[in-house]
């Protein structure tokens, strides 16, 4: 009894001081986060005129800039974080002015020493800070820190490559989704992709042959987006073959923005009833948009469709398809699907 | 209201800037104060509605995404004022079409992205002015 | 029987309840703090890592990535708040989102007053009925300038579950997200809570989000704009509770891929997964809890590869109850709706096929949340009983109790930890204290009073299946519309 007293005892009281000891845990992280920042501030304000002067392109004679070069220590430092911060808001000249800071305080030099830094606060920062300085000589380790353990960095990694938008880095992106257990994340992926011009057309294609199916989304998604027409052959390919949902559906939305005329008969073959209403509706969407008159007969045989909203969504495209599609719609005139398309369409109109 | 476009004369014209963040806030103000507009900068949206209201500028520059009242809302509200009429412009890292189908569809004059240009922004301050003389 | 051999023999049974009882009793001890030590363990992790998230944020456009979404809002006379709701939900920051209110046979104005603000106009379109519905839908409205991503659908009065169940129907948007009236969303919230299926757009099927209490907050037009601590106790303390549910409890749980409780949190569901699984139950009180539980069970019978994630960042802010019944009600209904979701799926337990969530995920609930109160309902008949006729000392029994509530205490305080070091709403010094100071006050009378009506959830809850089948769980969803 005791000794189980004696425990007992301890534990409580170690209990106790843990919950010490996370009281004052949040007050000094509060505290911490407080005097830093005006830490910052302090430093800072000083250069603040001058920073200002320089981000709003009034730096005419260059002084401005000077004056922030010769910031060194700490202030160099928060001065720094605080012109990455900036790179993200303005562009132009006087992004490129500031860029010319960084590069003067050795902040590109020691971010591209900073990739392969034990933490991956730093790594992630170092990339981001390489890709707003469009740190086009980086590519390489940045293309190689796509493959970080760490998912910060790999973000980090591919929004860097997006902003320098070398189009030599579309296909390591794109090939890093599928890594396994350290993918990455589709969207970012997109994102970087998306602002690396006309180039990547052919990498795109690839992506969408790739083993995973979260690269052939991101690959399809990006082909309709862009209107990347040399993709259609693996485009119409997905949407006939995929076995997973969400790729076809991307598919039949991107043939949507970009097919031919003979397209048509593809997205129109996927609206059988057999396949799965989320694909036929999105390929009656799809439909519409392309906008062809050999997709009238198709989209006028779901007029009377089972599912209402796919009736609807087969009016509005034939509407859509102005008199040819206009006149499929006779003899259907009473139904609600048809009505309603026509209502929204006229609300539509009204207000544009 | 005697300034030609692209100079205008000091103070004379006022103009209300409203972002959540200091950096763009600040240098906004600058690069407009020093193309020679009276500026009045705050830091919210209400605070930005409240400031129409009291004294109504020549035109608002207005962040669409702000605490409390979203530019959006704010610019709502203008057009439901007695002073429908200033021009707007929103600043907004919103980059979609949709987006700036929705700040023009309740109102918006002009739609600047960022990031944006600052040279660029105050070329179209000074075109919605003049237009709107 | 004279009154000493009466304390006598009462003594004897106390001494007899505590020693058949007390290894087993021991054993729970040790479970429940070694899990709650794990949950410190997991705080720390999530420190971590929300620390990284922070210190590398980037601003996200998406690129056409993010799905859109359609915010089903149900509503039986909300003729005071819904435009406000409406107007707030319209104007969120998202790339694609509509709004879909249900009018579930409202007897108020709720419908005329979202007919005025928003100009609607009747359409006759037919709604797709994916999802049985038995109550008629008595029309489909749509804003008149064409433009606004509004549907107004007005049915007869059938109960809020098969009001989302309609709103789903309904629903055009590839995810769907389930709201109250009288929910506050961040501005924000949909971008953090829809970025999982963005990033992972073939394999996450659910995804959830952190609620925080609003009481006391400065609200206008819908929106935050001032977060402030709530004026009184009891809604300080369900704060805190919060904190910890959803800082520790969830993405603890999504961390280790056995997320099964998206309930009480803002869900935001795939619409084509929703509909495979049948939707939400009619008749259920833990209606999302539910959900989620059958959209794993199919997954996991079909042997697909899917993920549901949970998102620290704050989504959505509610009113909590502020006064004792209020707060009665809701504990009842969500022991109870535990309880018969739990019991549901008990054949889940311990399959193989089922993976973390049939050997950690709903073991734990079971044992940590479902029976959690009854232990601690013994514990409070035991302890004082136990004083007051001897068997053990006051000393004895005090350190016990310390050590108790100061570990639960201890694991709401690194709760705190994280929520300062990550997203810091309350920016005044006071609001610390008063957190402080209420996840102390929780342990005397607050939990005691929820051990209490919990169990009496589950009570009626086991009582009303063998007597009044169905009526009961009726009740259950009154409490929450009224």
């Amino acid at each position: 009894m005791i000794v189980g007293g004696a425990l007992l005892l301890g534990v409580t009281l170690a209990v106790l001081g843990g919950c010490l000891l996370l009281v004052l845990a949040v007050v000094a992280v509060r505290a911490r986060r407080r005097s830093r920042q005006q830490r910052d501030q302090m430093l800072l304000s000083p250069l603040r005129g001058p920073l200002i002067t320089v981000a709003s392109g009034e730096d005419d004679d260059g002084s401005a800039t000077e004056q922030l070069t010769w910031a060194t220590g700490v202030t160099r430092t928060v001065l720094d974080r605080n012109i990455v911060e900036l790179l993200t808001k303005i562009r132009g000249g006087p992004a490129d002015q500031l860029v010319r800071v960084l590069e003067v305080h050795g902040a590109v030099e020691a971010a591209t020493g900073d990739l392969r830094h034990r933490s991956s606060v730093r790594r992630a920062r170092a990339a981001q800070l390489l890709g707003l300085a469009r740190a086009d000589h980086t590519v390489p380790q940045l293309v190689e820190a796509l493959r970080d353990e760490s998912v910060e960095v790999r973000n980090s990694a591919a929004y860097a490559l997006g902003l320098i938008g070398d189009p030599s880095a579309a296909g390591p992106v794109l090939a890093a989704i599928g890594m396994p257990d350290r993918g990455l994340p589709a969207a970012t992926a997109a994102e970087a992709l998306q602002s690396m011009g006309v180039g990547i057309s052919e990498v795109l294609r690839e992506g969408m042959r790739d083993d995973n199916a979260r690269t052939r989304v991101v690959a399809a998604h990006l082909s309709g987006e862009r209107s990347f027409t040399r993709g259609l052959p693996e485009l119409r390919h997905l949407l006939d073959h995929d076995a997973d949902l969400t790729v076809r559906e991307t598919a039949a939305t991107a043939i949507g923005r970009l097919g031919r005329d003979e397209d048509a008969v593809v997205l129109a073959r996927h609206t059988a009833t057999d396949e799965p209403l989320s694909l036929r509706r999105a390929c009656v969407q799809a439909l519409g948009e392309l906008g062809d008159g050999a997709a009238v007969p198709v989209l006028a045989a779901l007029l009377d469709d089972p599912d209402p909203r796919l009736a609807e969504l087969s009016a509005s495209a034939l509407l859509a398809l102005g008199p040819v599609g206009r006149d499929a719609l006779s003899g259907h005139e009473d139904e609600p699907a048809v009505r309603t398309a026509r209502l929204v369409a006229s609300l539509q109109k009204a207000s544009a | 209201m005697s300034a030609p476009a692209g100079e205008p004369e000091a103070s004379s014209v006022r103009v209300l800037v409203a972002d959540d963040d200091a950096d763009i806030r600040d240098l906004v103000e600058f690069k407009l104060t020093q193309a020679g507009y009276a500026v009045e900068a705050v830091p919210d949206g209400i605070s930005a509605w409240e400031a129409f209201a009291a004294n109504p500028p020549q035109l608002a520059v207005l962040d669409v995404m702000m605490p409390g009242l979203s530019g959006i809302d704010v610019l709502r509200k203008i057009r439901e004022s007695d002073n429908p009429s200033v021009p707007v412009l929103l600043l907004s890292a919103k980059s979609r079409d949709s987006d700036v189908d929705t700040g023009f569809a309740v109102g918006a004059d002009d739609y600047v992205i960022k990031p944006f240009s600052p040279r660029e922004l105050l070329h179209r301050v000074n075109g919605m002015l003049a237009r709107a003389r | 029987m004279s009154w000493q051999g009466f304390v006598e023999g009462l003594r004897s049974f106390v001494v007899w309840v505590m020693d058949v009882t007390s290894v087993p009793i021991i054993v729970y001890f040790v479970l429940i703090n070694s899990s709650l030590l794990l949950l410190i363990g997991l705080a720390y992790l999530e420190f971590r890592t929300q620390q990284r998230r922070r210190a590398t944020a980037i601003t996200w456009q998406g690129a056409g990535m993010a799905p859109g979404v359609s915010l089903l809002v149900p509503a039986y006379n909300e003729e005071a708040g819904i435009v406000t709701a409406v107007k707030s939900f319209l104007t969120l920051r998202y790339p694609r989102h509509e709004v879909v209110v249900i009018d579930d046979g409202s007897t108020d104005e709720t419908f005329a007053r979202l007919e005025e603000a928003f100009d609607l106009i009747q359409v006759p379109r037919e709604l797709p009925r994916e999802i049985p519905i038995r109550a008629k839908v008595l029309g489909v409205f749509v804003p008149r300038d064409g433009r606004a991503n509004l549907v107004v659908v007005r049915k007869e009065n059938s109960g809020k579950t098969e009001a989302l169940n309609l709103g789903i129907n309904a629903a055009s948007e590839p995810l769907v997200a389930m709201l109250d009236g009288d929910s506050i969303l961040e501005p924000d919230g949909l971008l953090h809570v829809t970025r999982p299926f963005a990033d992972d757009p073939t394999r996450m099927v659910a995804t959830g989000g952190a609620i925080r209490p609003v009481n006391g907050s400065r609200v206008v037009s819908g929106r935050i704009v001032r977060v402030e601590m709530p004026q009184t106790w009891l809604p300080r303390i369900q704060l805190v509770e919060y904190l910890r549910a959803f800082l520790l409890g969830r993405t603890g749980w999504s961390r280790l891929g056995g997320l099964i409780l998206i309930s009480g949190a803002f869900g935001l569901f795939r619409r084509d997964v929703v509909v495979e699984v049948g939707g939400l139950e009619p008749g259920t009180i833990g209606e999302d809890f539910e959900l989620v539980m059958r959209i794993h069970k199919r997954m996991r019978d079909q042997g697909r590869d899917y993920r549901v994630e949970f998102v620290p960042e704050p989504v959505s802010w509610t009113e909590v109850p502020v006064t004792a019944k209020v707060l009665r009600n809701q504990r009842r209904r969500w022991h109870r709706g535990l309880w018969e979701v739990l019991w549901a799926y008990r054949g889940m337990l311990f399959r193989p096929k089922y993976g973390r969530i049939g050997w950690l995920a709903l073991p734990y609930y079971w044992l940590f949340e479902l029976i959690a109160p009854l232990l601690e309902l013994f514990g409070i008949l035991i302890v004082p009983l136990a004083l007051l006729l001897g068997v053990v000392n006051v000393p004895f029994a005090i350190l016990f109790l310390l050590l108790a509530y100061g570990y639960a205490v201890m694991v709401t305080l690194s709760a705190m930890v994280v929520d300062e070091w990550a997203f810091h709403k309350h920016d005044r010094w006071r609001a610390i204290w008063q957190t402080i100071a209420a996840s102390v006050l929780e342990n005397i009378g607050y939990r005691q009073a929820t051990v209490w009506w919990r169990l009496e959830g589950w009570w009626a809850s086991i009582r009303g299946r063998k007597h009044v089948w169905g009526v009961m769980t009726r009740t259950g969803f009154d409490e929450d519309t009224a």
